[in-house]
């Protein structure tokens, strides 16, 4: 097949992903409101037809561009998204058995998406001097598979803080037959998670969402997980800046706010184990590292002029 | 709510006040968090040494707001005093906290796990019958518990263990914490004792590494102390390639080292992303430009000879920088009146053609036929102020002639003053750099990501079993908690009921 052939696979897999992600998630938004399981099902099929897809699209650009497709900020646009679905499947679905909130992960999946194509597509082409080396490879991946593991864990995150709301407003002796149930037509141990509470609260508390203490539970371990990667990603950044501009560390705006996220996050791994700040006020810092997450995604490519600005 | 009663501080009490708080891991949170504060406006002011141009242009657009940003220094937070304080004190506040954390973990390392009591009190806990002595199941809990890594103590005189796992957790946060010290440490004497400039040497010229050289590019730490090393670096030549669609392909600098004496250390090749060194001081690609050579005779004897440096304009929006072209001055200051000669060099004379036909320069990917389009200026140069010397102050000249003048050719300018375009050269920028706490920095940031990976995945527990005889077998009693992770605990636990269960066969009955 020709480059040409291939750019197109590549765009056409892109669409294939797209609309099947966008099913999955509407599924799974009308399986998170009335809990009919054959949804469940479908949100989950539509989720695993649009990852082969995505795989295709990536590989299909790779194919085209003649090098490893992560070049350009279309091209993460389209790995992040990638892997921010497969870390959703492995650990929220596979890992922890929560059911509710592939919606919401989707819906920020095909957000990043169609921010890439709309506002970021380039044709694929080979890379200027600057871009071309091995640490390259080294510092885009890990950042971007961290970066895929911190937006999920900020997305349950902010799902954590609505549940919590949720569950502060409930009187502490929950009703047997509360509001937030009546919507709920599911079985009640269907959703049931890792540790979900006793069946009577688990139902009362439960409304449309995990319980508040699960949401908080897989959001820390998919940050914990994708923090010393984020470190890692750093550290090469760094060697790799060393070797083409002659210092490791310059405060250029790309690096300035990688640092702040960095930052961020430590403060959340801090603030969970510090009395008073544990819950509500970490997962605030956490969401706090998840906007300074997507200002170093795009805003400093998009807006602010640095040595990272070629990456558009 | 009165504070006029409350009893006042010595000084002595509120120090420790003061200390007490930087132990607190909640100071060290907010101080952190103000450091990314500090950071966020950094990046979204302009920076001295990152966007000059963008301050200069805050100058004069809104030169109240300038001004007060100048004053509390936000045009350079990372080198401003509060900065610097916030980053002190977090360093404080830091060693504040890791040396009790250290003590306390020596101390827990060295000490065994301590005996405890009302094990059927713990958040774990099971009681399990087993055909055998007490001592012999003892001993089996005993070489179970070491097996998994368990650090056990007992049973001394006792029929009771007791054991513990997962030092592992306040060992490698310990180990992150001291190496980000680390790191900052080797960041501030790396960057303090070195240096950092450019060098801009032309095709055949060699360039010596000290002060002068530098051109007021050199930015020297707060502790350097003039040992600059005097390595010298021959620019063989440059080679700079482009793809068809005028993406850069390479940029490669051929050079030789050679030492203080001259004496040949390496020859090397300098390209993006692979820097050279010699003597601990490393030369890294960073631009490129032409150097026309124009030798300027007066009455046939050569007054002026040599490569001269040209620079580029930024190109316009919408207009490539490889279609511009580049801007060099000859000044003849031992004129009288004095002379200046303002060029517009073109590498590639398509690039110039195309302009002239069609109202848009062509890029100009490679040297072809190169020529230069010229004004000459006459009367004072006023080298008494301050330029640069791409600059030429004609406000105390008048213009002379004008012209055009392609490679290998000589015009006249009148007055007995010819100018030749002998050869078109270019010349290398080279980024030269030394920051001998490289290593440091690279070390801490290897040990920061080792310390950190215990830190997150293990934790601490501890467990007690204890024996006592239950008619023919024993009743072994197990408890324990995790203080980390408890849910993956509470599985290991099970699974270490159900071995402690599972009697070897030989056993039965002796």
């Amino acid at each position: 097949m020709s480059t040409g052939t291939w750019a197109e696979l590549s765009r056409d897999a892109f669409s294939v992903a797209f609309f099947a992600y966008l099913l999955g998630m509407l599924a799974a938004f009308h399986f998170l409101a009335f809990r009919r399981k054959p949804v469940w099902v479908v949100s989950v099929a539509a989720t695993g037809v649009g990852l082969a897809a995505h795989l295709v699209s990536i590989v299909g650009r790779g194919v085209a561009a003649d090098r490893i497709p992560l070049g350009n900020m279309y091209e993460y646009s389209l790995l992040l998204s990638f892997l921010v679905v497969l870390a959703y499947l492995v650990f929220v679905e596979g890992y922890a058995r929560v059911k509710t909130v592939g919606g919401f992960v989707l819906a920020f999946a095909v957000i990043t998406m169609a921010v890439a194509v709309l506002f970021l597509y380039v044709g694929p082409a080979p890379l200027i001097p600057a871009l071309n080396s091995y640490w390259r490879q080294v510092h885009v991946s890990s950042m971007i598979v961290s970066s895929s593991l911190l937006a999920l864990g900020g997305v349950l995150t902010i799902l954590y803080l609505v549940k919590e709301r949720r569950e502060r407003r409930l009187p502490s002796a929950p009703p047997i037959m509360g509001g937030a149930v009546s919507i709920d037509g599911a079985p009640p141990h269907f959703e049931a998670g890792a540790d979900e509470p006793p069946q009577v609260e688990a139902r009362a508390r439960r409304g449309w969402l995990p319980r508040s203490s699960t949401l908080d539970r897989v959001a820390y371990r998919v940050i914990a997980f994708g923090f010393p990667i984020w470190t890692f990603g750093i550290i090469t950044g760094a060697i790799w800046a060393e070797s083409a501009w002659g210092r490791y560390w310059g405060w250029d705006p790309k690096e300035t706010w990688s640092f702040i996220t960095w930052v961020v996050f430590a403060g959340y791994l801090h603030a969970r184990a510090t009395s008073g700040w544990k819950g509500r006020r970490a997962a605030i810092v956490a969401l706090v590292g998840f906007v300074s997450l997507l200002v170093t995604y795009y805003a400093v490519n998009l807006w602010i002029v640095g040595l990272h600005s070629y990456a558009t | 709510m009165s504070l006029p009663t409350a009893p006042r501080l010595s000084l002595r009490r509120s120090l420790a006040l003061v200390w007490r708080s930087l132990r607190s891991m909640r100071t060290a949170l907010v101080l952190l968090l103000l450091l990314a504060l500090a950071a966020v406006a950094g990046s979204l002011v302009p920076q001295v040494g990152v966007a000059d141009a963008r301050i200069a242009a805050t100058f004069r657009e809104h030169p109240l707001r300038a001004r007060i940003f100048d004053q509390i220094g936000l045009f350079d937070v990372y080198g401003s005093w509060w900065f610097t304080m916030i980053y002190t004190l977090l360093l404080v506040s830091l060693v504040a906290c890791l040396v009790p954390r250290t003590r306390a973990f020596l101390r827990n390392v060295r000490s065994r796990p301590a005996p405890a009591r009302e094990l059927d009190a713990m958040r774990h806990y099971a009681e399990l019958p087993v055909r055998e002595s007490p001592d012999q199941a003892l001993g089996r809990a005993r070489r179970l518990l070491r097996r998994r890594l368990f650090r056990v103590s007992g049973p001394n005189g006792a029929r009771a263990l007791a054991a513990d796992k997962g030092l592992g957790r306040e060992g490698g946060s310990l180990l992150f914490h001291i190496a980000f010290l680390v790191l900052l440490v080797g960041v501030v004497w790396g960057r303090g004792t070195g240096f950092t400039g450019q060098a801009v040497i032309v095709e055949g010229q060699t360039w010596t590494e000290t002060h002068a050289n530098y051109d007021g590019t050199a930015r020297e730490g707060r502790f350097f102390r003039e040992d600059h090393s005097g390595v010298q670096v021959r620019v063989e030549d440059f080679r700079a390639t482009y793809r068809p669609t005028g993406q850069p392909r390479d940029f490669v600098t051929r050079a030789t080292l050679l030492d203080a004496e001259g004496r040949e250390l390496e020859r090397v090749d300098i390209r993006v992303n692979h820097p050279a060194e010699a003597e601990g001081v490393k030369f890294y690609q960073f631009g490129y430009g032409w150097a026309p050579v124009l030798r300027v005779e007066r009455d046939g004897e050569a007054i002026s000879d040599g490569p001269v440096v040209c620079q580029q304009d930024t190109a316009p929006e919408g207009v490539s920088q490889l279609q511009t072209p580049w801007n060099c001055v000859v000044k003849l200051p031992s004129l009288d009146p004095q002379v200046g000669i303002r060029f517009e060099l073109w590498p590639d004379r398509r690039g110039l053609l195309a302009l002239l036909q069609t109202g848009e320069a062509m890029p100009m990917l490679v040297e072809y036929a190169p020529v230069m389009t010229w004004e000459a200026f006459e009367g004072d140069l006023r080298a008494e102020l301050v330029q640069g010397v791409g600059v030429l102050d004609t406000s105390a000249m008048r213009p002379l002639e004008t012209g055009v003048l392609g490679a290998g050719e000589t015009v006249d300018l009148g007055r007995g003053l010819t100018v030749s375009f002998t050869e078109l050269r270019q010349y290398t920028v080279l980024t030269v750099s030394r920051d001998r706490g490289l290593w440091i920095v690279l070390s801490a940031a290897i040990l920061i990501l080792l310390g950190l990976l215990p830190a997150l995945y293990t934790s601490r527990r501890k467990l007690w079993v204890t024996a006592e005889a239950d008619g023919a077998g024993t009743l072994l009693k197990v408890g324990g908690f995790a203080l980390q992770r408890r849910s993956q605990f509470e599985q290991e636990f099970s699974r270490l009921v159900r071995d402690l269960r599972r009697v070897p066969d030989e056993r039965v009955g002796s």
